[in-house]
C-alpha cells in the first residue's frame, strides 16, 4: 500500500486541552478519509498540522519526509488546505482570489469556475457574495492548484443541497484520478457517501483510523457523538424520541 | 470602475503632471513654468520645486506606508501612525527641542530616534500576531501622548512654535536633503513591489498566505520594518501629516483593484500627488503667512476616513 501521510505518536494541544495524545496513523495515496468528531475535537487542528500550519508533537511524515523539514513553498507545492473563507475587506474580486490561488498572473479559470458554478461571478468582489457563493470560489480556488494532497476543512458548509452533491462528486472524481483527500465533514450520510477510511476523534486525547466500512457503524458515531442513532445501511441519522 | 487598465496609467501620469505645473505656479503670486525669468526664476527652481519634492515624495511613502499597515493589520482604517509611530517621534523631536530650544536639525534628529524607539518597541509584540500587535500600538501611542504632554509643558517658550508647527505637520522645516527622500521613494516602492505577492497573498489572511507558500512570519517582519522605516523618514521630513497613508491606497484600490502590483505605484504617486496639492493650498490660502499641511489633510481626511467606516458597517 502506498502510505503518503504517516503519523506516529502524534500530540496537539490547543491551550492547555490536550486534543489528540500519542494517536498514529497513515493515509493512503488516491484515497478520501475523512475526519469525524463532536465540535471541538480537534478535527481542523489537525487537517492544520497535517498541512504544517501549526505545530505539533510526535512523527508526522509526508512522502515519507517530515513535514516540519519542508520549506513553506514545497509544502504549498504538496499540499492544498481549504478552510475558513477568507476576509474580504479589502475589496478581492472572484477572479482576483483565484489567481492569487494559482500563483500566476493568468490561469485556465473556466473549468474551476465552470465546475463549481461561478463564471458569473468572476468581476465580482467577494464582499457581495453569499456564504455558500463564496464556499464555491473556494472550491474552485481548490481546483486550480496542483498539490496531490488537498486537506478541506468542511468542504460543504454553506452549500445547498445542489452544490453540496457537486463537491462531493467532485472529492470522488479527484480520488479516483490520484489525488490524496483528507476531509473534516458533519455529515455522516455525507461521510459515508465518500469515505475510504475514517478518523473518529473524540476530544478527550484519543482517536481512531480504520477503513470506513469498520469505523461508520452505529455503535463507534452513538459512542462518539454521545447520542443514540438509528439508521439503516449507510443512512444514519440521529434518534429524535418521536418514533420516527 | 470599468476603465481599461492602460487608461487609468495615463490619467494618473496626467493628473501627476497638471498637478505638478499647477503647483509650481501657483503661490502668493502666479507664476508661468514655461517662461520664468529673473526672480521669478529663483523663486521657482530654489523654493517651489524643492517644496514640491518634498510634497511629492513624503506623500508617496506615506501612502506607500499606508497601503504595507492596512494588509500587515489585516484592517483597512490602518494608518502608519496606527502603531504609535507619530506619538514617539513626536516625543523625540520635542525632546530634541527641550536640548536645543530653536534648532530644526536637533528636532528631525530627535523625530528619527523617537520614531525607530516607538518601532522598537512595536516590534517586540509582532510575534502575537498583528491582532495583539495593533492593540500593543494603541496603547503605546496613549503612552507617548502622555509623554508628549509632559515635555510640552517642560519645554522653553521658545522651542514651542517649532514644536506645534512640526506637530502639525509642516514641509518648510524639512532638513532631509531631497535627494535622499527622492532615493527613499524609489527603494520603498521598489522593494514593496518585490514583496507584491506575499502582500497581495496577505489580504487573504495569514493563515491562507501560509497555506500558498508565503513565510507569513518573515515577509510580515520585512513589510513591518520596511513600513515603519519609510514612517520614519517621512515623520522626520515633514512632521506628522495624517490621512494620506489611509485615504490614497483605499482610492487607488477602488481605481486598480486589489492587487499590490497595481495599487503600490499608484499610490506612491497618488500620495504625492495629494501632499503636493494640499500643501500648495497650505501655503497660499492665507499669504504669506502658511497653514501647516497636517491640518488640511485632516480636514480632508476625517470626512472620508468616516465615510469609510459608515460603509465598512
Amino acid at each position: 500500500m502506498n502510505e503518503l501521510i504517516q503519523a506516529s505518536n502524534l500530540c496537539l494541544q490547543r491551550g492547555n486541552r490536550q486534543l489528540l495524545s500519542g494517536f498514529s496513523f497513515s493515509i493512503q495515496a488516491g484515497k478520501i478519509t475523512v475526519i469525524l468528531g463532536p465540535n471541538g475535537a480537534g478535527k481542523s487542528s489537525l487537517l492544520l498540522a497535517l498541512a504544517g500550519l501549526i505545530p505539533a508533537d510526535g512523527e508526522l511524515l509526508l512522502n515519507g519526509v517530515a513535514i516540519t523539514g519542508y520549506k513553506r513553498h514545497e509544502l504549498a507545492r504538496d499540499v492544498a488546505w481549504q478552510g475558513e473563507l477568507p476576509p474580504t475587506e479589502f475589496g478581492l474580486t472572484v477572479k482576483q482570489r483565484l489567481l492569487l490561488a494559482h500563483g500566476e498572473d493568468d490561469c485556465d479559470m473556466p473549468p474551476a469556475a465552470l465546475a463549481m458554478e461561478i463564471e458569473d461571478l468572476l468581476n465580482r468582489p467577494l464582499a457581495e457574495l453569499s456564504s455558500g457563493e463564496r464556499q464555491r470560489v473556494e472550491l474552485a480556488a481548490l481546483m486550480l492548484r496542483e498539490a496531490p494532497v488537498w486537506l478541506l476543512d468542511e468542504p460543504t458548509t454553506h452549500l445547498d443541497l445542489r452544490h453540496q452533491a457537486h463537491c462531493l462528486k467532485m472529492m470522488k472524481k479527484q480520488a479516483a484520478s490520484g489525488r490524496t483527500i483528507v476531509t473534516v465533514l458533519h455529515d455522516l450520510q455525507q461521510a459515508a457517501a465518500v469515505a475510504d477510511s475514517v478518523i473518529l476523534i473524540d476530544g478527550n486525547g484519543s482517536a481512531q483510523c480504520g477503513p470506513a466500512n469498520r469505523m461508520l457503524t452505529i455503535g463507534r458515531l452513538s459512542t462518539l457523538f454521545d447520542t443514540p442513532l438509528i439508521g439503516q445501511g449507510k443512512l444514519l441519522i440521529p434518534d429524535y424520541g418521536d418514533g420516527a | 470602475m470599468t476603465l481599461n487598465p492602460a487608461f487609468r496609467w495615463v490619467l494618473v501620469l496626467t493628473v501627476l503632471v497638471c498637478t505638478v505645473l499647477l503647483c509650481l505656479g501657483i503661490g502668493e503670486e502666479w507664476i508661468n513654468p514655461f517662461a520664468a525669468n529673473g526672480q521669478d526664476a529663483v523663486i521657482l527652481w530654489e523654493l517651489r520645486w524643492p517644496r514640491l519634492l518634498i510634497a511629492f515624495s513624503v506623500g508617496g511613502l506615506l501612502a506607500l506606508a499606508g497601503a504595507w499597515f492596512q494588509v500587515l493589520l489585516g484592517n483597512p482604517l490602518a494608518e502608519p501612525y496606527v502603531l504609535g509611530v507619530a506619538g514617539s517621534a513626536s516625543v523625540g523631536a520635542v525632546a530634541g527641542l527641550m536640548i536645543y530650544p530653536e534648532s530644526a536639525v536637533v528636532m528631525s534628529i530627535g523625530a528619527f530616534a523617537g520614531a525607530w524607539l516607538g518601532i522598537s518597541i512595536v516590534m517586540a509584540f509582532s510575534h502575537l500576531g498583528s491582532g495583539r500587535m495593533l492593540l500593543a500600538g494603541v496603547v503605546l501611542a496613549a503612552f507617548w501622548s502622555a509623554l508628549l504632554s509632559l515635555l510640552l509643558a517642560l519645554l522653553p517658550k521658545s522651542g514651542l512654535g517649532l514644536a506645534f508647527s512640526w506637530m502639525m505637520g509642516d514641509l518648510s522645516h524639512s532638513d532631509l536633503p531631497i535627494p535622499l527622500l527622492l532615493l527613499s521613494w524609489i527603494v520603498a516602492l521598489g522593494c514593496g513591489l518585490l514583496l507584491s505577492r506575499s502582500l497581495d497573498a496577505l489580504l487573504l489572511g495569514e493563515r491562507h498566505a501560509e497555506a500558498l507558500g508565503v513565510e507569513v512570519k518573515k515577509q510580515r517582519n520585512r513589510l513591518l520594518l520596511l513600513a515603519s522605516a519609510v514612517t520614519a523618514i517621512a515623520v522626520t521630513a515633514a512632521g506628522t501629516i495624517g490621512f494620506v497613508g489611509l485615504v490614497v491606497p483605499h482610492l487607488m484600490r477602488l481605481m486598480f483593484g486589489s492587487l499590490h502590483r497595481a495599487v503600490l505605484p499608484a499610490s506612491a504617486i497618488g500620495g504625492g500627488i495629494l501632499l503636493m496639492l494640499a500643501d500648495s493650498v497650505a501655503r497660499t490660502i492665507v499669504a504669506p503667512s502658511e497653514l501647516p499641511v497636517g491640518v488640511l489633510t485632516a480636514m480632508l481626511g476625517v470626512p472620508v476616513f468616516l465615510f469609510l467606516l459608515l460603509r465598512r458597517s
